[in-house]
């Protein structure tokens, strides 16, 4: 019977698909395509290789940050300190790669996930909410991040050559970082369906309580996706220290809303169990086409944060599962 | 459970500090003028290490106890308390408002536009400082709608609607400061009246009223139920909505009257005015006593919690560390705080989001 556990959530999924899941499915690709055709009559070279190299290089970061965050949210929670996490590392690099050079590239990383441990480890025991154990966390790396760079943007000039490829490097024209990110994305996706076990976040989303009554480790798995999040936090902090040449100790703070949004646009319900890293991708694209798009019909970049307010609030609207929530709090 | 909603509702001002820590329940009868104040700002714990703190500081650096850094202390304490207070309501609850730092940005750019200044002509004087107000009441109120009436969680509505008040203060802010030129609405909060900072009055005037609302009105006192126990509040026949709609609504009222006082201080209307507010308010509730899963806490306790951060700010940069470290020093006192009242309430099959 316990061997069974992972695959029973997915069977109780499919029998209760209801109209609406399946608008909510397709939505975001739809809001997709249509954004892309809008922004096309505004601008017809939007689709030049140029276009789309920029659109991605601008979205490499984000999407690292809300594939990190999609393993938390399917999880049912969240985690508030992913952004500064990433800030953090670009802090970190700066700092070592000069000494390090491609050890930094490998340690920084692993400190990032190590982070995301931790604030895994003191939600799973200690049993608190994830947004409370995460906000702390956000402070605590922040101040970490603004001592050890006393507060100001570091330049990376030695042993830059370490991280130069992944803002540099292109293949067919497409900047590498984006197109790492996007495969990672797809053999997350993969993994998912294919490993015996590859549901267990959703489930953990789903059923925590018969998961535990079957047997398995919901503190691992809930640790586990915490410390997915930081590692893609981490990457995340190597794009964007490449693409800044510099660590600063708010660097990565600005993405934290649009990698939220990523991840609630593209479908992934904030109440858990429902969606994967491909929805990100999806919202991810969606948050950087609005955002050229915006700028394509002429309206003031000032307007993006109250944009990205409105579409998270809307689309967890949309996308929560009201059926699974007792109290909301 | 050990204590019901209602049980709590009913002890407020009495105080209970913690569910874990306090076996034997407040004395049910009259209580003497001390007993009053220690179940008012919460006796033990935060108002001892207050005391400590200030003891320290005064020994350990020269500047600290002196006249000019008390009325220094109490400016800066004044705008993070209006904060804290407005925020006590909603954690109160068990929930959480995190769109302090937008509602701050924009009920100052509001505040500062509709009064004179240097950007229009317009001077509306007092119905430029009551816009601003609402601007925060406003926010309060689409938090709580939409996070009671569409069941989102309230961290992601108030990052959400924080992001707006962002996105709107922005839009306002144009890209230069426009600075308050209304030299009466500057003077109500700009300058001192003896060694009392103006910000410091208009703070006790909002704490005196923020006393009374916890302990006189429906909407404080449900406030305690609804965070204890809100299933048994809802079958006893209160409209649960209302009050929780309302809670947030003083809430942001609160970051309305800060992000005004804040223009009155500097002058000028701006989107970072709040900056670092946000989190210094959570820590600020938390060390004062209020807990966040509900139901135990109060105003009076937030005044000692948010004393406490501003006197240790203020002190250890009198003692030369860096300020940064403070930042972090918040982010554990929230998780630590956190975990410490409900270390006791884990179960052994829970799940927690």
């Amino acid at each position: 019977m316990t061997t069974q556990t992972p695959t029973r959530p997915r069977a109780a999924v499919a029998s209760g698909i209801t109209v609406k899941d399946r608008v909510i499915a397709v939505f975001p690709l739809l809001v997709l395509i249509v954004l892309v055709l809008l922004v096309l009559t505004q601008q017809p070279n939007f689709l030049s290789i140029a276009s789309v190299r920029g659109l991605l290089e601008s979205m490499a970061p984000i999407l690292l940050l809300a594939i990190g965050q999609t393993f938390v949210i399917l999880t049912g929670g969240i985690d508030l300190s992913f952004a500064v996490v990433s800030s953090l590392s670009t802090v970190l690099l700066a700092l070592w790669l000069p000494d390090m050079g491609v050890g930094a590239l490998i340690l920084v990383p692993i400190l990032a996930c190590l982070t995301g441990v931790l604030t895994g480890t003191v939600v799973a025991f200690a049993q608190i909410p994830s947004f409370i154990v995460s906000l702390g966390a956000m402070g605590l790396w922040t101040g970490v991040a603004l001592t050890l760079s006393s507060a100001s943007t570091i330049r990376i000039s030695a042993g830059y050559d370490v991280i130069g490829w992944v803002t540099d490097m292109r293949i067919g024209g497409l900047p590498v970082s984006a197109l790492i990110a996007i495969l990672l994305a797809i053999i997350i996706s993969v993994a998912i369906r294919v490993l015996s076990r590859g549901r267990a976040l959703h489930t953990m989303g789903l059923a925590e309580n018969a998961l535990l009554m079957s047997g398995n480790p919901t503190r691992a798995y809930r640790i586990l996706a915490f410390a997915l999040c930081g590692l893609f936090s981490g990457l995340a902090g190597v794009v964007l220290a490449s693409s800044q040449y510099s660590g600063g100790p708010s660097l990565g703070d600005t993405l934290m809303l649009p990698a939220i949004a990523a991840v609630v646009i593209g479908g992934n319900a904030i109440t858990g169990g429902v969606g994967g890293p491909l929805k990100t991708l999806v919202g991810a694209l969606i948050i950087v086409v609005l955002r050229v798009g915006l700028n394509a019909i002429g309206i003031d970049p000032a307007y993006e944060q109250i944009i990205y307010g409105a579409v998270i609030i809307g689309a967890v609207v949309l996308t929560i599962d009201r059926s699974r929530l007792g109290i909301v709090k | 459970m050990s204590q019901s909603g209602p049980q709590v509702a009913d002890s407020p001002a009495t105080g209970t500090p913690s569910r874990a820590s306090s076996p034997t329940p407040p004395d049910p009868t009259a209580p003497s003028g001390f007993a009053r104040v220690r179940g008012l700002i919460g006796g033990g714990g935060p108002a001892v290490a207050l005391v400590v703190l200030i003891a320290f500081f005064s020994i350990a650096t020269p500047n600290f106890f002196s006249v000019s850094n008390a009325s220094s202390l109490l400016s800066q304490l004044s705008i993070l308390l209006v904060i804290s207070i407005g925020l006590t309501f909603v954690i109160l609850l068990g929930s959480l408002d995190l769109s302090v730092e937008g509602v701050m940005a924009s009920s100052s750019l509001v505040f500062v536009l509709l009064a004179a200044n240097d950007r229009n002509d317009l001077s509306l004087g007092f119905v430029a400082l009551i816009a601003g107000v609402l601007t925060g009441s406003l926010f309060g109120l689409l938090n709580g709608v939409l996070h009671v009436y569409l069941k989102v969680p309230s961290f992601m509505v108030t990052l959400g609607t924080g992001a707006i008040g962002v996105g709107l203060a922005t839009v306002l802010f144009g890209g230069r400061a426009p600075r308050l030129m209304d030299d009466g609405l500057r003077g109500l909060g700009f300058g001192n009246v003896g060694i009392f900072p103006k910000l410091a009055l208009i703070a006790i005037l909002v704490l005196i009223v923020a006393l009374l609302v916890q302990k006189f009105t429906r909407v404080g006192r449900y406030g305690y139920a609804i965070g204890g126990d809100e299933p048994v509040v809802r079958l006893s026949g209160v409209n649960v909505e209302r009050y929780k709609v309302l809670s947030f609504v003083l809430a942001g009222t609160g970051s309305g009257i800060a992000g005004v006082m804040a223009a009155m201080q500097l002058g000028v209307g701006d989107v970072s005015i709040g900056a670092g507010f946000q989190f210094t308010a959570i820590t600020a509730v938390v060390l004062g006593g209020t807990a966040l899963v509900g139901g135990i806490g109060g105003v009076g306790k937030t005044l000692v919690g948010a004393a406490i951060i501003t006197v240790l700010a203020n002190g250890l940069i009198l003692l030369g560390v860096n300020p940064y470290v403070q930042i972090s020093v918040q982010g554990l006192v929230i998780v630590v705080a956190v975990v410490a009242t409900g270390w006791s309430l884990r179960k052994r099959v829970r799940a927690i989001k």
